[in-house]
């Protein structure tokens, strides 16, 4: 696939030959991607091949060993954290882990990004905020409720209602539908695209959900290893050629995955038992 | 062996700088913040937290410390004759440097190690991330608060344990080694300047800030995971206790030097 270079303007957020390597290790591996502004830009693919990393990069959280980030054309990983402040007030980014803050109530970390940007007179407006957001969500009544007495699935709706706060132009999600149940994942679903139609909001999606990845996903982007393997929308993915996108999309084990579980016959090498260690 | 040492210096310098750094943030922010009303509330959570729990260990550190001197002291002067002189080196002990070291180390266990788990905690569950992605500064939210209440009520816990160390020494000497009262007062008054007091009182503002800010900065730093968390905590109460004792011998080698040159004027301090 040959692919014109990408320029800062081409996109609310874009990433150009953006490399990432921790102690050595390439995560990331001259990543140039253009993010459409009003559009949902799905990022799919293996446990551990970078989504993470990749989002924490477009909020500069993270900052390249080598490549720009670009953020409404002005360049955004050089800035110091002052200047980056100013410019995430714009983003709404929910964590793969939630990451609430965990000494504040459901409440007090929903009008945390409220709190700190504005001065509040109007209690009254900043309840029906927190109401109206949680009920988003369908976890309005828990306002009172500290994370720890949350499960995991609620954690990441409180997380979610708290990134939507500030009704943000650009919301990251860091697999949003994880461990939540079929109803409430597609409520979620439907949450994405009704901010995407309301406030023309640009998100950006990881998920291992294919089939959330195809409702909610104007366009799907396949990383592996670092690299980007497949890039288009539904339809272009369901059919693409590509062994490792057909395989991730199906679920289905590689060859070489199948070959290592058969090497030892019919036994696996695995199956020790205790006797074995006598 | 070259190359592992070098590497050590390498790592040593970038760390001083990145702490150096933290260091000068934490404090500029904390300046700005003594100006914004409504970060008092969160401050005053801190104070409470770090200065009026601390009351009580900080008093029995320097009761202990006032009882064995008196215990310790009154041997050696008897030998003399001169017990009666006891209560100016008890008193000049505790308030000059007993009462600031030990009041500080005992800081920076109580206070120091919460900070650094509070902290770590957060940075392994990505709360401080969290904090940053709403557009606020970590420094500024998290840590001025800290560092303000740590600097400020420093001193004050340490008036604390200077009093109580005066009483424990008193209680000991008069009531236990039945030294007459009115002369261990009297050559106690005649000993103690002014200058004692404030010396040791203003070596209360930069333990302090010290605890603090290394605490506060090893938890920004741990690595990821319980274990880390608790390293976090051990080489946060090393660095601690190691700046106290270094600052405080610079301390006392630099005012001794003001006070050598002012010696003129003294009567007016
Ligand atoms: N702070 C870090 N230091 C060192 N290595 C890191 C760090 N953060 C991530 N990595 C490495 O980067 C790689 C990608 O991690 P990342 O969290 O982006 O995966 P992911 O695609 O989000 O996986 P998952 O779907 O399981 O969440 C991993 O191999 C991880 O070991
Ligand atoms: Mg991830």
């Amino acid at each position: 696939m040959t692919r014109k270079s990408v320029q800062s303007d081409d996109g609310i957020l874009v990433t150009r030959h953006l490399t990432k390597r921790y102690n050595g290790g390439v995560v990331l591996d001259n990543i140039s991607l253009a993010i459409e502004e009003g559009k949902t830009t799905v990022i799919i693919g293996p446990s551990g091949c970078g989504k993470t990393v990749f989002m924490k990069h477009l909020i500069a959280l993270e900052r390249p060993t080598a490549g720009k980030v670009f953020f409404q054309g002005k360049r955004i990983d050089d800035l110091d954290e002052q200047q980056l402040a100013k410019i995430r007030t714009k983003y709404g980014f929910c964590f793969q882990m939630s990451a609430l803050f965990d000494s504040l109530t459901v409440y007090e970390n929903i009008t945390f990004p409220a709190r700190q940007h504005y001065r509040i007179t109007n209690d009254k407006a900043l309840d029906e905020m927190v109401k109206q957001k949680l009920a988003l969500v369908g976890m309005d009544g828990f306002q009172n409720y500290y994370p720890a007495s949350l499960s995991g699935g609620q954690k990441k709706r409180v997380a979610l209602a708290r990134a939507i706060a500030l009704n943000p132009e650009i919301i990251l999600y860091d697999e949003p539908t994880t461990g939540l149940d079929p109803i409430t994942s597609d409520v979620i679903n439907e949450l994405v695209m009704k901010l995407k139609e309301e406030m023309q909001a640009t998100s950006v999606v990881v998920t291992h959900d294919m089939k959330s990845a195809y409702k909610v996903g104007d366009r799907i982007v396949m990383l592996h290893n670092g690299r980007i393997i497949a890039d288009g929308d539904a339809e272009f993915i369901r059919h693409h050629p590509h062994d490792v996108v057909q395989q991730f999309i199906h679920g289905r084990v590689g060859e070489a995955e199948l070959a290592a579980l058969r090497l030892g016959g019919t036994r696996f090498e695995t199956q020790f038992t205790p006797e074995d260690f006598k | 062996m070259i190359e592992q040492l070098g590497q050590n210096v390498i790592k040593t310098i970038g760390n001083t700088g990145r702490f150096s750094r933290f260091a000068w943030a934490a404090h500029g922010t904390m300046a700005r913040t003594l100006f914004k009303p409504k970060t008092y509330p969160r401050i005053l959570t801190q104070m409470y937290a770090i200065g009026v729990l601390s009351v009580p260990v900080v008093m029995a550190t320097g009761a202990f410390v006032g009882m064995i001197l008196a215990l310790q002291s009154y041997d050696q002067l008897a030998h003399m004759g001169l017990e009666e002189r006891m209560g100016v080196l008890i008193n000049k002990a505790v308030i000059r440097e007993l009462g600031p070291v030990l009041a500080a180390i005992m800081l920076a266990g109580r206070v120091g190690g919460a900070l650094t788990a509070e902290l770590g905690t957060m940075n392994v569950t990505e709360q401080i991330s969290a904090v940053e992605s709403m557009g606020t500064d970590p420094i500024r939210y998290l840590v001025a608060p800290r560092v303000l209440a740590c600097l400020l009520l420093t001193p004050l816990l340490i008036i604390y344990a200077d009093l109580v160390g005066i009483l424990g020494g008193f209680v000991v000497s008069v009531f236990q080694l039945k030294i007459n009262a009115g002369a261990y007062w009297s050559y106690s008054a005649s000993g103690v300047e002014m200058w004692d007091i404030t010396t040791g009182i203003l070596k209360g503002f930069f333990f302090g800030g010290a605890i603090a800010t290394i605490s506060c900065y090893k938890g920004f730093n741990c690595r990821e995971g319980a274990q880390g968390v608790g390293e976090a905590c051990t080489e946060a109460f090393v660095g601690s206790f190691m700046m106290i004792l270094v600052l405080n011998y610079i301390f006392t080698v630099v005012f001794d030097a003001i006070y050598k040159s002012f010696w003129t004027v003294k009567p007016l301090l």
